[in-house]
């Protein structure tokens, strides 16, 4: 059987609900209500959905360059040293020799927040557009999305943990910058829009059928 | 299995959570998922002695955390002046160093996030094993599920191996002995992230409440 093979059917085409805290199924006229088992009110897909995943994933892309051309953060040995942008770090130990700490950090810092915007705004085309190509190929590229979209935080880790280290006055002082605010909130809100995107509405072909004679309170589509 | 001809009631039926198909409810034999037919997802399994396990990882982890805190993770020395640090002053530093919103991060994701999942999770499986009175139990498995993916133990981690690295040339590095324990808890919440079952869970949360509404 295909993707979108005419037997399959949505719950929401027949009339049930899912809980998407507890997984219990109900009747779609309990919209709105609380689930009787986990408390959680119940949707039939995420209220506004589209609008908060969009908002995060363009306020990401607006601060994704001050991220990368302000500083991130100062080393200071002996009165000298300059501050460093995300991609100046990566360069420094790239000729330092070390390919591989300086290959983690380029995909932790560059590749994966690129590709996740990139990710996302496929994504949020496609239910936009209503787009109907390799909609498990979109369902595995969100669950990769998911998953590996935290790792971004690792920079702000090293950060973290360079500057409570290195504070010996003039010797040698490392110092936080603002680029690390405005890359922390990137990774941040690229986090915020894969959370309130809503996987079903993938595979809502057209805009989603509810049974004769229901009406949804809070239609998005 | 059939996928079509859906009028059964609820209880006979189950929904994907990702991708909202709906299929009849399989029993699902330890060890065995259920795998949702046209989006892949992992619909439910059985993890055996699921709330035993959790109690027991959620015990040594609330052990380990106190060592992984408060002993120092990196030792540095540079012309006989030293510094250690443990996990809180990553945020204190920036805190001082006027980046309070980075700092405000690392203290939620590496230190109370990771702290408050395991001490809902020791709430909830202690709860259901002892039949204790749970009042918060729904509001502990929400905060729980909500919650997962926003502690970053493991990331963490990894940035002290890449301070290390970008360090040794400069400096002489000790590792502290709260290095190994932040290790140790991460075995520990990665194991119970992967035995945490959430179906099983609130089936259990179900019982328990109707047992205890029925003792009223």
């Amino acid at each position: 059987m295909t993707e979108h093979s005419p037997r399959y059917r949505s719950a929401r085409q027949s009339g049930y609900l899912l809980c998407i805290d507890c997984d219990k199924l109900h009747t779609i006229s309990q919209e709105g209500q609380h689930c009787d088992r986990c408390g959680a009110r119940l949707h039939s897909r995420m209220p506004n959905s589209m609008n908060h995943s969009w908002a995060s994933l363009l306020a990401a892309i607006l601060l994704f360059l001050p991220a990368n051309l302000l500083p991130i953060m100062t080393f200071k040995s002996f009165g000298q040293g300059e501050p460093s942008t995300i991609l100046g770090g990566i360069l420094h130990l790239l000729e330092q020799d070390m390919l591989m700490i300086g290959m983690v950090v380029l995909i932790a810092s560059i590749v994966v927040p690129v590709l996740k915007i990139i990710a996302m705004i496929i994504l949020l085309c496609t239910v936009q557009f209503r787009l109907q190509t390799n909609l498990r190929q979109k369902t595995i590229m969100f669950r990769i999305v998911e998953w590996i979209g935290r790792w971004s935080m690792l920079d702000i880790f090293v950060i973290g943990i360079l500057v409570a280290l290195v504070q010996l006055g003039n010797i040698a002082h490392i110092e936080g910058n603002s680029g690390a605010t405005a890359f922390a909130i990137v990774v941040l809100l690229t986090m915020f829009s894969a959370l309130s995107f809503d996987t079903r509405l993938i595979w809502d072909k057209r805009a989603p059928e509810l049974p004769p004679g229901m009406t949804d309170k809070k239609d998005e589509q | 299995m059939v996928y079509t001809s859906m009028h059964g009631t609820p209880e006979q039926l189950i929904a994907c959570h990702e991708c909202d198909l709906l299929m009849e409810r399989v029993a699902s034999k330890p060890g065995e998922d259920v795998i949702c037919p046209r989006c892949h997802a992992r619909l439910y399994y059985t993890t055996i002695n699921c709330i035993e396990r959790l109690l027991a990882l959620s015990v040594a982890g609330l052990i380990l955390f106190l060592p992984a805190n408060l002993f120092p993770i990196l030792s540095l020395r540079i012309f006989g002046q030293s510094q250690s640090e443990i996990i809180l002053q990553s945020a204190m530093s920036l805190y001082e160093g006027g980046l309070p919103l980075v700092a405000l991060l690392i203290l939620l994701f590496a230190v109370v996030v990771p702290l408050f999942q395991l001490c809902a999770l020791f709430y909830i499986s202690c709860t259901l094993h002892y039949q204790l009175e749970g009042r918060l139990l729904r509001q502990a498995m929400h905060s729980y599920q909500h919650l997962r993916g926003w502690g970053m133990l493991e990331i963490f981690l990894l940035g002290v191996l890449i301070s290390i690295v970008k360090l040794k040339d400069i400096a002489d590095l000790e590792i502290g002995l709260g290095l190994y324990s932040l290790a140790a808890l991460i075995v520990i919440t990665t194991l119970s992230s992967i035995f945490f079952n959430p179906h099983q869970i609130w089936d259990e949360i179900h019982q328990h409440r109707q047992r205890s509404f029925s003792d009223d």
